[in-house]
């Protein structure tokens, strides 16, 4: 037996249902620390006791969610130890010590989030105090997954192959190329309005939640008007998805071509089990989106305290229609019809919960908490399915990529002829290749291929005026390849 | 086995190590004591209809929600530290407890889960349903105990190893001969009662000074409930630990010969002395406060028990090799402080000493020392340990190669003689040469010229 095999589930789908369970887990107490804060900040300018209050009672779901998701954590290493050696080694010669910083990082937020929580009524004379400690949850939370983004974003975009260029650091445990490698501030940012939105989002759906059990007049105000704080941060928070989306994917055409392909094209892993899971996160999108329209556009109706105006749904509204255009024009208009047909369904079901629950926003809150927590899971998996699987689960350390310059710092009694030999990643090149990368840059392969006519010359010409930058020489590879109606 | 080793900053590896696990165990022991105790005291309460013993086990368990996070934060640290630090011994350790490793996850898991959601949150809602209140406090205690169990397998495992650690590409994922190994069951009773031992004392300690500074009565006559009750279990527990120690200690010698040489006489016994130093303070000063506080019989007689158990253990125990005058000069010497400790306790029970200011510190004071005995207790054992991680299976990274040769001369010379490393300081006169000569040439003596002369080199260095 040459690695441990997990009974059941497997390797793979044990390490995903642990990972995906943790980044649930820990998105949310990202979320739910941001929430608390506002509303404290909320409650002490307004003066109003009951913001600090819902405050108070998140923070305590938060400081129960943070403990499971540490102990997650720790799951989470001795499986990855377990049953993906090699791979959690080579993270170990890369990142060790972006790894200590954020178990650093771990125990101060464990400590200020338990101070925070515990001393919630013995610091009542030193409001700004506790403020300003609640506060620094979210600036550690994000520097802590500042560092998990660095190693993840290497998993998807290794950048400069296989982290070959930080030979030249010669540092151990530290690898400055491949940590901040092309994808890590794309997905830095995706995180950080996302972990925003799903936590606000979520916190509205707890409020929705005790909406339903509440039978006191003041009860329910105080929940309906803390739900509605908490779905304001998280609509804002989730206006900024789709540009950040756009942005992310475009890193990944270039620097993760096969990922960006498998999710755009739905192929590999993203169709898993015949559904194309990327999709389905796009649809629980798009019928959040319709049910938060229909919401605040009935909101902005009322004279509550937080509203939208009604131009700024409409904006809204346009924005993510043209976002969605730009998808259909990218993928396919398939896309576009599902995404449009999921958001006015959202919306129509977004605005019978209101009429049904007389005005009040338990219905919506609670229903996209669930659709937000359905996008995590379903964008955490989409992420990790379209990258190439691992081919085999190598033992432990026996194949690490340790650069040979490095290997007087690294290693124990080295034999250097034992390391297996690292050859540096081959581009491709050729027709095929060049109209894979070009082509996808404004419209799908499907296109390419359906088209009916032979005419490549005047097609390719046409694109060049549309703004493709060929060379002469590459502009003639692609109307040859085309012609002779070879594959690629 | 060539394998990548992360060079650590300002400190050796090992410092950054025994920081983070020194961060992380006193948390992880109180939590898994206050859990076992906290259910128990619940239930006298509501048996007793008592509510101070209700109040103190709610206020240990909010303490424990408290240092969980924490806690739990610093222990993720450990096997991170370890892997870059160490990583061959957790390749091969893993790959042999790693089924171990997965369900002490999901212990974890339903620990938090009923500490949380059934034990300490509903606390006040379930105040009509006591009984299934308790039986999940019972449920997170089980939990913190089997977490414990398992650990105290794996770090048993490193001083006692009964099969071979298995290779980096070799997993082996679970072995019960290894899980079952012969320090197993020592160490985790010495933990058990130790953990319960030191938190008692050290909480009774605490609660000693917040007494002094209550103005309420009622609250001074809580805090003086509880510092005499958490006090008194600390000191009972105490004494199950000499009976557990001497057989850890038997288990050490026969399995692993040169740790038990290194804590006796050896190149750790400092740490050990110093352990038993505190922990003779800490009995003197407990013995005494108990002793005078309470009048009534069982504690008169569990102490007297305690006593005559320690006596026992003197008994056997050989002559301290640095008090001259051998075996009779020894017995002479404890009898003369157990009796010494009679008169203590004679003087201790006039006048209502023990109700004084300066006796509350003394108790603190006392808890202190519970606590570092208890530390040193850890330290102790990895240093006898040296220079293997894993006893004659895997050697540190960073070993000295006079470590090497110190582990070689305990295993070839002191275990055939069954001796203290300290005889060979008295050993006159220093003509190592010879002596080494003569001795390999005995029968069973197994000592080649090569081994000689590294046995030779060591004792004319360092003895």
């Amino acid at each position: 037996m040459d690695h441990i095999e997990f009974p059941v589930l497997g390797a793979k789908w044990a390490i995903g249902s642990i990972a995906l369970f943790h980044t649930a887990v820990a998105s949310l107490a990202i979320g739910l620390a941001f929430f608390v804060t506002v509303a404290q900040i909320v409650g002490y300018i307004r003066k109003e006791r009951k913001y600090d209050l819902l405050a108070k009672k998140i923070q305590l779901i938060h400081v129960c969610i943070y403990n499971i998701g540490t102990i997650n954590a720790i799951g989470l290493v001795f499986l990855l130890s377990g049953l993906f050696p090699q791979f959690w080694s080579q993270i170990f010669v890369q990142f060790y010590w972006s790894l200590i910083v954020e178990e650093f990082l771990f125990f101060l937020l464990a400590a200020t989030l338990t101070f925070h929580y515990f001393f919630w009524d013995h610091l009542w004379g030193h409001k700004k105090l506790h403020i300003f400690l609640g506060a620094l949850l979210t600036p550690l939370f994000f520097l802590q997954f500042y560092i998990i983004n660095g190693i993840a974003g290497f998993m998807l975009t290794p950048g400069f192959g296989e982290a070959e260029a930080s030979l030249s650091t010669g540092v151990l445990g530290w690898d400055r190329f491949g940590f901040y490698n092309p994808s890590f501030m794309m997905l830095n940012f995706h995180r950080v309005f996302a972990n925003v939105a799903y936590g606000s989002f979520c916190a509205a759906g707890l409020c929705g939640i005790f909406l339903y059990f509440a039978k006191r007049e003041k009860i329910k105000a105080f929940y309906e008007d803390g739900g509605l704080l908490a779905f304001q941060i998280a609509f804002a928070a989730f206006l900024s998805l789709p540009l950040v989306g756009y942005f992310y994917a475009h890193i990944l055409k270039y620097n993760a071509n096969e990922a960006y392909v498998n999710l755009m094209w739905g192929r590999g892993d993203i169709t898993a089990g015949g559904v194309d899971w990327w999709w389905l996160k796009h649809i629980c999108v798009a019928a959040m989106l319709g049910i938060c329209l229909a919401f605040f556009r009935k909101m902005s109706k009322k004279q509550t305290v937080f509203t939208i105006p009604s131009i700024m749904v409409y904006s809204i509204a346009i924005f993510y229609l043209m976002f969605y255009v730009a998808m259909g024009m990218v993928m396919t208009w398939a896309f576009f019809w599902f995404m449009l047909l999921f958001c006015l369904g959202g919306a129509l079901l977004g605005g019978h919960l209101i009429r049904y629950h007389q005005g009040s926003g338990r219905g919506v809150y609670l229903l996209v908490a669930i659709l937000s927590f359905a996008t995590v899971m379903l964008g955490g998996y989409s992420r990790e399915a379209a990258r190439p699987r691992f081919e085999d689960r190598i033992a432990h350390y026996d194949k690490v990529f340790i650069p040979e310059y490095r290997q007087r710092y690294l290693m124990v009694d080295i034999d250097p002829q034992d390391l297996p030999v690292v050859t540096a990643l081959v581009e491709e090149t050729g027709p095929e290749s060049l109209i894979r990368e070009r082509c996808v840059g404004c419209h799908t392969l499907d296109r390419v291929k359906k088209y009916p006519l032979d005419n490549w010359t005047v097609v390719v010409r046409q694109m060049e005026a549309y703004g493709l930058k060929l060379t002469n020489q590459e502009s003639r590879q692609i109307i040859d390849h085309l012609k002779s109606q070879s594959p690629y | 086995m060539d394998l990548p080793v992360i060079e650590t900053p300002v400190a050796p590896r090992w410092v950054w190590m025994e920081e983070v696990t020194y961060s992380h165990i006193p948390i992880a022991t109180l939590i898994t004591a206050f859990l076992v105790l906290a259910p128990i005291f619940e239930y006298i309460g509501y048996r007793l209809k008592d509510d101070r013993y209700d109040r103190l086990a709610r206020s240990m368990v909010f303490f424990c929600m408290i240092l969980y996070s924490p806690g739990a934060a610093l222990g993720t640290g450990i096997p991170m530290f370890i892997i870059g630090l160490w990583p061959e011994f957790w390749s091969r350790w893993a790959n042999l407890f790693f089924w171990p490793l997965v369900i002490q996850f999901i212990f974890f898991l339903l620990d938090v889960f009923f500490l949380f959601f059934c034990y300490y949150l509903p606390w006040d809602r379930m105040k009509d349903r006591k009984r299934l209140h308790i039986f999940f406090g019972v449920m997170t205690a089980v939990f913190g105990i089997l977490i414990q169990l398992v650990w105290d397998s794996l770090g048993s495992y490193m001083s006692t190893p009964s099969v071979p650690l298995p290779a980096v590409n070799e997993p082996v994922a679970w072995s019960a001969a290894a899980f079952f190994n012969p320090g197993f069951p020592f160490l985790f009773f010495h933990r058990f009662f130790g953990n319960i031992s030191y938190t008692m004392l050290l909480t009774g300690g605490v609660f000693a000074i917040k007494y002094l500074r209550q103005k309420n009565p009622s609250e001074k006559a809580y805090y003086g409930f509880v510092t005499d009750f958490t006090f008194t279990i600390g000191f009972i527990t105490i004494f199950f630990m000499p009976f557990i120690g001497w057989g850890f200690a038997k288990i050490l010698q026969q399995n692993s010969p040169v740790i038990f040489h290194s804590i006796m006489g050896g190149h750790a016994s400092r740490y050990f002395i110093f352990k038993m130093g505190l922990i003779a303070f800490m009995l003197l000063f407990a013995g005494g406060y108990l002793f005078a506080r309470h009048r009534n019989r069982f504690i008169i007689g569990l102490m007297t028990g305690g006593i005559i158990s320690t006596y026992l253990v003197l008994h056997w125990h050989p002559a301290l090799d640095w008090l001259p005058g051998g075996v009779t000069a020894w017995r002479a010497t404890y009898t003369v402080i157990i009796i010494a400790f009679f008169v203590f306790l004679w003087v201790m029970n006039r006048g209502g000493l023990y109700d004084r200011t300066l006796w509350r510190w003394a108790m603190f004071v006392t808890g202190l020392a519970a606590f570092f005995a208890f530390a040193l207790g850890g330290f102790t054992r990895s240093r006898a340990r040296q220079p293997y991680n894993v006893y004659e299976q895997l050697v540190k990274v960073e070993v000295l190669p006079h470590e090497e040769d110190r582990f070689f001369l305990y295993k070839k010379c002191i275990r055939c003689h069954h001796k203290s490393p300290k005889d060979l300081e008295r050993y006159e006169p220093k003509d190592w040469q010879n002596r080494v000569e003569i001795e390999r040439k005995r029968p069973g003596a197994d000592i080649d010229e090569k081994e000689a002369e590294r046995i030779i080199k060591y004792l004319e260095e360092y003895y």
